[in-house]
């Protein structure tokens, strides 16, 4: 009953495939019949598309040095790289598009080197060992997911073995409009534990903010103290899927947006979390701009559930005092990370 | 196998039909709706039901029996949401219980019933991939969505009375080819797309031939239960659009959604959230559970069947 689907399937595949490469043939000799899309200027006797009954138009405006259309390609050239159209065909599972991440990339480069001079210690803890699944646990603060995308910065960078891991995102975060998709297209995914377990299954690197929210929205004068962890699912998926979790401290990220005041009203008002900070909102989009604080990212001993049984992953009194361990950990982290640097800012 | 099939009239009816005969042309096949499609003349066994008369469970029994079918391919479901919301209720979810009724009270061994990933419902807190565990939120908005999350819970239902019986409910995404027609096709065959503003979810698609292909599977093996159908591959909205050279007007999404509210309602009485829903947010399945299970292997990617679905529209429009 099978046997004879897929052949007719793969007949039309071919017959799909032949209209394909006819249709683009037929593009490229447009193209080169009409120099769509080339830089090389057009000399006058050329045929061009505005045609014979514009030509004197044409040639009036080419007296003071501007082709209408060398002007018109150049403006869709500009407009085509605002909106974004150099993108990659293909983008993985989760969204990651990997064109675009490297046209972020001397973007990420300077807030890492200039704006931040991120400060990176115990990248001996990262390990070389390939095909181990790691889960990074760090602070969150801040209020945009800056400290996920500098941790997964410094690891590419000081750990060439490593991939680049992927970082999760609070949800009020993943829905807001603009940000959400441009989070997937650098590698930021949605915070929830289908998501983290399949990263690690597949052998990715895996940021997690057990803080949530309440990390990112905490008020000024709580900084660099650890909210709860959340209810322990990072340390279930550890124990189950045998990951080892290295705790993070980022020291910087908090001076970057720190929050003075939160409103309740505004909350309510909009149906998102309302931070104010002394740049935001009164200076408008100029107060999205993060304070150049110094950063500090230091990586903490791995803590490993090898020869845990995997039962404990279910297990609420197991999962809380782990949990509490690694919180402690990475506060101690932090505390040592704060007492050492001079300035904020230096 | 004796095969009962309702809804000839709908794309994968009549499409699975084809692919049977073609196969085996002394397959028996029985036909049940309103009228049978003047391709099928005399090459199947057609019995005009009305699948939401009141006593068409009995009528339905009585068929199977006199045919001695040991399966049923229930396919008879609109394609598109449909603007009599009363009409497609009563087919869809009182048709599907009559069904079910009859089936129960026969010797039925297998039963594949039409649903839609659609089901899961776009949210903003979806996962990133939604396994058949998950639980179907649906779209309030959307009348065609509960129904199937209505008829889903009513096979459930008989599953647990009849454990004998092995359903199988097919969820494929977006089903998108040269032939099918749905709310999909229709948004995507326009030459414009009004997409909104600073949402780009990520979409996967099922190539036509890849359903039939899954639905004859899933009628060949021994299984039960939901199976997620999706092409391998997942793309942003907007690199679809701009794979198809299609203009693409963003909208903000409360603007858009009061812009569309008289249209939409007229034509499927349902919010345009209805649809946009779909394509705002996520709604991304995991179809690991019909590749490991049924063998389903889909021949065509997300981005090949988007690709020839492209194509066959073009080649509408200029010859």
């Amino acid at each position: 009953m099978r046997g004879r689907v897929p052949a007719k399937g793969a007949a039309g595949r071919n017959e799909f495939e032949e209209l394909r490469n006819s249709i683009s043939s037929l593009r490229d000799e447009l193209e080169t019949r009409f120099e769509l899309g080339s830089r090389v200027p057009r000399d006058a006797d050329a045929p061009s598309f505005s045609g014979a009954a514009q030509s004197s138009r044409v040639s009036d405006l080419e007296v003071s040095g501007l082709d209408p259309m060398e002007l018109f390609d150049r403006a869709r050239r500009w407009m085509s790289r605002l909106r974004g159209e150099t993108r990659s065909a293909e983008v993985d599972e989760f969204g990651l598009d990997p064109v675009q991440l490297e046209r972020a990339r001397p973007l990420l480069d300077f807030l890492f080197e200039r704006w931040w001079r991120v400060q990176v210690s115990g990248t001996a803890n990262l390990g070389g060992a390939g095909g181990e699944r790691v889960l990074f646990v760090s602070n969150r603060s801040g209020i945009l997911p800056y400290d996920g995308l500098m941790i997964a910065h410094a690891v590419e960078r000081h750990h060439p073995e490593q991939r680049r891991p992927r970082f999760l995102v609070a949800d009020w975060l993943a829905t807001l409009p603009f940000l959400q998709s441009g989070l997937a297209r650098i590698g930021g995914i949605r915070a929830c534990p289908e998501n983290a377990e399949r990263l690690l299954r597949q052998g990715e690197g895996v940021v997690a903010f057990p803080e949530g929210q309440k990390g990112a929205l905490k008020l000024f004068r709580d900084r660099y103290r650890l909210q709860r962890f959340g209810r322990g699912g990072f340390v279930s998926l550890a124990v189950r899927l045998r990951a080892k979790v290295i705790p993070v401290a980022v020291v910087g990220a908090e001076e970057a947006h720190p929050i003075l005041l939160r409103p309740d009203f505004a909350t309510r008002l909009l149906g998102i979390p309302f931070p104010v900070t002394p740049t935001f909102p009164h200076l408008g989009p100029l107060g999205l701009v993060p304070l150049p604080a110094r950063w500090r990212i230091r990586f903490g001993e791995p803590v490993r559930f090898d020869r845990v049984e995997s039962h404990r992953a279910e297990d609420p009194l197991y999962v809380s005092r782990a949990r509490e361990q690694i919180r402690a950990k990475i506060q101690s982290l932090l505390d040592a990370e704060v007492h050492a640097r001079e300035s904020v800012w230096r | 196998m004796r095969l009962a099939v309702t809804g000839l009239g709908s794309f994968i009816g009549l499409r699975a039909i084809e692919a049977l005969l073609e196969t085996n042309p002394d397959q028996v096949i029985v036909g049940l709706d309103l009228q049978l499609p003047a391709s099928l003349e005399g090459r199947i066994v057609f019995r005009p039901v009305d699948l939401t008369g009141p006593t068409a469970d009995g009528r339905i029994a009585e068929i199977l029996r006199e045919q001695r079918c040991d399966a049923v391919l229930h396919t008879a479901f609109f394609g598109t949401p449909q603007s009599d919301v009363e009409y497609a209720h009563e087919l869809e979810v009182v048709g599907s219980l009559h069904l079910l009724n009859a089936i129960g009270a026969t010797g039925i061994e297998k039963l594949v019933v039409m649903s839609s990933a659609e089901v899961y419902g776009a949210h903003p807190d979806n996962p990133n991939f939604l396994t058949e565990q998950h639980a179907l939120r649906g779209n309030p908005d959307s009348h065609a969505v509960s129904d199937r999350i209505e008829v889903e819970r009513l096979v459930r239902l008989f599953a647990r009375r009849h454990p004998l019986v092995r359903a199988a409910t097919l969820r494929p995404v977006a089903v998108v080819g040269p032939s099918i027609r749905n709310r999909f096709t229709r948004y995507f065959g326009a030459r414009t797309a009004t997409t909104l503003l600073g949402y780009d979810p990520l979409m996967q698609f099922l190539h036509e031939d890849d359903l039939v292909d899954a639905v004859l599977l899933a009628l060949a093996r021994d299984l039960s239960g939901p199976f997620n159908l999706a092409g391998a591959g997942v793309l942003p909205l907007s690199t679809l659009l701009r794979l198809a050279g299609k203009r693409n007007w963003p909208c903000p999404h409360p603007l858009l959604y009061s812009l569309r509210y008289l249209d939409s309602v007229a034509r499927t009485s349902d919010p345009p959230q209805a649809f946009y829903d779909y394509l705002r947010f996520l709604w991304v399945v995991d179809a690991s559970r019909a590749a490991r299970e049924l063998g389903f292997a889909p021949l065509y990617t997300s981005k090949e069947a988007w690709m020839s679905f492209v194509v066959s529209r073009k080649l509408e429009v200029y010859g």
